[in-house]
């Protein structure tokens, strides 16, 4: 069995990991008192979880909007002949082993009210809160920034080698070039473009740092409100951080199975 | 038609061309310039552009917060996942591409996994097991960064071990080389950019780590991340935060200007070769 | 280093009860001779000579080397090289430590390897590109230094794999020129896989046919193109004219005529096909003095510099035949023209007719097969013979490329 060393500690950790998350959100795992199956941390986080859910949906889908967005355009421009191709494809390379700790830690440096854009712009008195302010503008820059330099790896390497020659064919037949976006190359980066997004979609979910170091204070991303209870002093507050991680969980692979059965469609994926 | 795309037709495309390459080039570079001006400033107050005052004050602030043991914590960590997960992806993409495992999707989707569950979640539930089995800290963190590695080992390498010729094998058996020989001058020669580009995404999770070490380490493992979140959350202490982050890119630059220069050398760095084929393979490790 | 190859009934099964890849195959290959195994895909030509290398373990018979069982032996050690249809030079090494290779595995230091393999690589004249990467090469520059690497291992036996196949024509012909020179100077054993008939005929001393796993015939190089067996291997061979008739006395009798056959030829009397190479057939004026039969051009095609012709003869009695032919380059000839043939009788042959719809193979070459045998009855049991006549029937001296004399260019 050559896939034992890789799938057994895969399957051990999320297993276990899973289940016990389940089980102690049900309470039958607390710290204190006696086992008893019972919904009533889900109950009790109710409207917590529930704002938490719309802000990290949110949150998600803007920086995975603006990642693809972002991430399709630079890989267009790095795949065709374009001039400074090279230079752009160094940086859209740059984010790529920044670790998302250190990207949001510079995005704090550049986007909070005595960060750099603020000086730049000189009147600090009416720069909006984007870090820790009620809108996530942070957030979703910090993430935007890391995941559109993945999105554009993901999409230029799919396309570097078949894009130009399609288009060339598309061409010969008298396409223009809307007709040869259109035809050729929108079909052939739709599936790595869906892809990419949707692991960034998922990724951003469920990271805690970026979404704690600049996100807003009230209400709370899940990742940010499931750990906060889970280092409460107040031990019976733990089944509810449990509850919440669960409910992540569940919304990160829902939002998988959606993608791979959207992707099964498309015919050119794999 | 071989460029494809072509600004000048219209008034005005070439302006505007440059303008969304340039916006572009903007927003990959930019957010890093705060991390350049704070980590050489001295005294920088609020309404000023630049620094009043350049130094190295961040340097030894971040020194004496304890950065030179940190580091060297995450690099090991890094090191230690890296060398657990390139192997046990390599045995688990070779039986893959070549056919050698029963219900071959279901554990492809299973080895994928952790990239659709959310650490936290998993870390918090597998919290208490580890505690009540006992199990230290390190070990348990480097459990879950080398899961949380392997769906990208696996990846690289089952592609790279699809594209992989056993034909090379059999033409060396045939000049003489035996199994072990084949081993060690041809099969790991041939896969030693996918297994570098692995080894490095490896790295990369246990490098930048924050939440795992942070919930099974209780705060007791002090990794690099945990040193720059600390910094970062407090007020004030933005030279250090600058100074730790921008530390926390060498590691990883390091490696791929290694990985970049090793390729240049093994293919093509000597005798008279052509530009392109000496770009190729440093393209390839680059976008790895 | 040069040794006799011999293989004893070699099988090999597919899986799942399919008909075997290979099935008991017979063959000689003298010291330092080139025999070339000739047949379309999925005849099992690759599979011979993958078993002959050690790639594939033989689910029958036996592979001798100077008459040693080497069987048991894995590939490394029977002193057998390969070189496939795709150079796979190691990318990672360059040019002269690719050649090197084997002395390095041999234990040699990387100093003293790439020492001895200098010579291989000036012998295919590659000596300027030693530090030169595999993909710095043309197709045609790899394909040599992977010879060369081949060489260096100093084989007892070579393998070529379609190893020419894969380069544009006039490679090619460079490439079979290089074989010539490297035959002449280490005098290599050489078996060669190709499907390509011509490269047979240009390389080699001897051709194997195979079709479906079994050998149709093997003969000398010079003599198999104008004595094919069978109409299959004729087919194999290139060969384009069949002519139906019967033989009566050393004399075969069809639309064309009576032709006189020569007199190796030992076909029993009855119904019999002639054979005869479309490049023998020599075309003439209607009238000219010694053609054998008149006909009408009903087409011209170019083939290369010379021209393809097809020519229907009709007979007194009114039976129409068409034959192929095909001309010098300085000829020309218009569809409806009336011309003559000429078919050199050293060049034709007769067999027996094939039934229709069977594929059954013929064993044995014509020249050592039993002349009184009855031609139907015995394609019927064939299988039961699968010995008779697979020895090689020129073990002498090599005579390659002397059957252009016989193709009458």
């Amino acid at each position: 069995m050559l896939v034992a060393p890789a799938l057994v500690p895969t399957v051990a950790v999320l297993v276990a990991g899973l289940a016990a998350a389940l089980a102690q959100s049900l309470g039958l795992v607390p710290l204190v008192g006696r086992p008893e199956l019972s919904a009533q941390a889900y109950l009790d986080v109710r409207p917590d979880l529930l704002t938490a859910t719309g802000l990290s949906l949110g949150i998600a889908a803007a920086s995975s909007a603006l990642a693809a967005g972002v991430g399709l355009l630079t890989a267009l421009l790095v795949v065709r002949g374009a001039a400074g191709r090279r230079l752009l494809r160094f940086a859209s390379a740059v984010p790529i082993p920044v670790p998302h700790l250190v990207g949001a830690a510079s995005m704090g440096l550049l986007l909070s009210d005595s960060g750099l854009l603020a000086r730049l712009v000189g009147d600090q008195g009416s720069w909006p809160a984007l870090v820790h302010g009620p809108w996530p503008v942070a957030v979703v820059a910090a993430y935007a920034w890391k995941e559109s330099a993945f999105v554009a790896l993901v999409v230029a390497g799919a396309l570097a080698t078949r894009v130009a020659s399609y288009e060339e064919t598309a061409a010969v037949l008298g396409a223009g070039r809307w007709a040869r976006f259109r035809f050729v190359t929108w079909p052939l980066v739709t599936p790595p473009l869906a892809a990419a997004t949707a692991i960034t979609f998922v990724y951003t979910l469920g990271s805690y740092e970026v979404a704690w170091l600049l996100g807003p204070v009230h209400p709370e991303p899940l990742p940010v409100l499931a750990q906060r209870l889970f280092t409460s002093p107040d031990l019976t507050a733990r089944p509810q951080a449990l509850a919440v991680a669960v409910v992540t969980a569940a919304l990160a692979l829902a939002a998988t199975v959606a993608t791979l059965a959207a992707l099964r469609r498309t015919a050119t994926w794999r | 038609m071989t460029g494809g795309r072509r600004a000048g037709g219209q008034p005005g495309g070439r302006a505007g061309a440059v303008l969304v390459r340039g916006s572009l080039l903007l927003w990959f570079l930019l957010p890093l310039v705060p991390l350049v001006l704070w980590a050489a400033a001295e005294r920088w107050s609020a309404p000023a552009v630049l620094p009043q005052r350049w130094g190295t004050a961040g340097w030894s602030a971040a020194a004496e917060a304890g950065a030179a043991p940190a580091f060297a914590r995450s690099l090991l960590l890094g090191a230690a996942v890296a060398a657990i997960a390139t192997p046990a992806g390599a045995l688990a993409a070779r039986a893959l591409a070549h056919g050698l495992v029963h219900r071959s999707r279901l554990v492809s989707a299973l080895l994928l996994a952790p990239v659709a569950l959310p650490p936290f979640a998993v870390v918090m539930g597998l919290n208490v097991l580890l505690l009540r089995a006992r199990v230290p800290a390190l070990v348990g963190v480097v459990a879950v960064l080398v899961v949380a590695a392997l769906p990208y080992t696996t990846y690289v390498l089952r592609v790279a071990y699809a594209g992989y010729d056993t034909s090379y094998e059999e033409e060396a058996r045939l000049l003489g080389a035996t199994p072990r020989a084949v081993w060690w001058r041809v099969r790991l020669p041939l896969l030693a950019p996918a297994l570098a580009g692995a080894a490095f995404l490896a790295f990369l999770v246990g490098w930048s780590d924050y939440i795992v070490t942070v919930l099974i380490g209780g705060g007791r493992l002090v990794t690099y991340p945990l040193l720059i979140a600390s910094a970062a959350s407090g007020v004030g202490n933005e030279a250090v935060v600058a100074v730790l982050s921008l530390t926390s890119l060498l590691p990883p630059l390091a490696l791929l200007l290694l990985a970049g220069a090793s390729g240049l050398r093994g293919r093509g760095g000597r005798g008279r070769p052509s530009p392109a084929a000496a770009a190729a393979p440093a393209r390839e490790v680059v976008v790895r | 280093m040069t040794a006799a190859l011999a293989v004893r009934n070699l099988g090999r099964d597919h899986g799942g009860g399919q008909a075997p890849a290979l099935d008991g195959l017979n063959l000689d290959v003298p010291a330092g001779s080139c025999l070339a195994l000739v047949g379309p895909s999925g005849s099992g030509k690759t599979t011979a000579l993958r078993l002959v290398a050690g790639l594939e373990v033989p689910d029958r018979g036996d592979v001798l080397l100077d008459g040693r069982s080497v069987v048991a032996l894995p590939p490394e050690r029977r002193g057998v090289s390969m070189v496939f249809q795709r150079p796979l030079l190691f990318p990672h090494l360059d040019v002269l430590d690719n050649v090197a290779f084997s002395a390095r595995v041999a234990g040699a230091s990387r100093r003293a390897a790439r020492a001895a393999a200098a010579p291989f690589l000036d012998l295919v004249q590659m000596g300027g590109y030693t530090t030169r990467r595999p993909g710095q090469l043309s197709g045609g520059q790899e394909q040599r230094v992977a010879l060369a690497r081949a060489l260096a291992a100093r084989p007892r036996v070579l393998l070529l794999d379609e190893a020419f196949t894969g380069l544009d024509v006039a490679l090619r012909e460079d490439m079979h020129e290089l074989l010539h020179q490297l035959r002449a100077v280490l005098e290599p054993t050489v078996v060669l896989v190709t499907h390509d008939h011509a490269e047979a005929a240009a390389l080699a001393d001897s051709v194997a046919v195979l079709s479906g796993g079994r050998l149709l015939q093997h003969g000398d190089a010079g003599r198999i193109y104008t004595r094919p067996a069978s109409v299959t291997v004729s087919r194999l061979l290139g060969g384009r004219n069949e002519v139906p008739g019967v033989v009566v006395g050393g004399e075969h009798r069809s639309a064309l005529g009576r032709l006189r056959l020569p007199t190796d030829v030992a076909v029993p009397d009855g119904p019999a096909v002639l054979l005869v190479r479309q490049e023998a057939v020599v075309v003439t004026g209607p009238d000219a003095p010694g053609a054998d039969a008149a006909g009408t051009v009903l087409a011209v095609r170019a083939a290369g510099a010379r021209r393809a012709l097809t020519v229907e003869v009709v007979s007194p009695g009114g039976a129409a035949v068409q034959v192929h032919a095909e001309t010098s380059p300085g000829q020309v000839f218009t569809r409806g023209e009336r011309v003559g043939l000429r078919l050199p009788s050293s060049a034709v042959s007769a067999v027996p007719p094939e039934d229709a719809g069977t594929e059954e193979p013929e064993i044995a070459d014509r020249r050592t097969a039993d002349a009184g045998r009855m031609p139907r009855t015995h394609r019927v049991a064939s299988p039961a013979v699968p010995d008779a006549g697979v020895r090689p029937d020129a073990p002498g001296a090599p005579r390659r490329r002397n059957h252009h004399g016989d193709h009458g260019t």
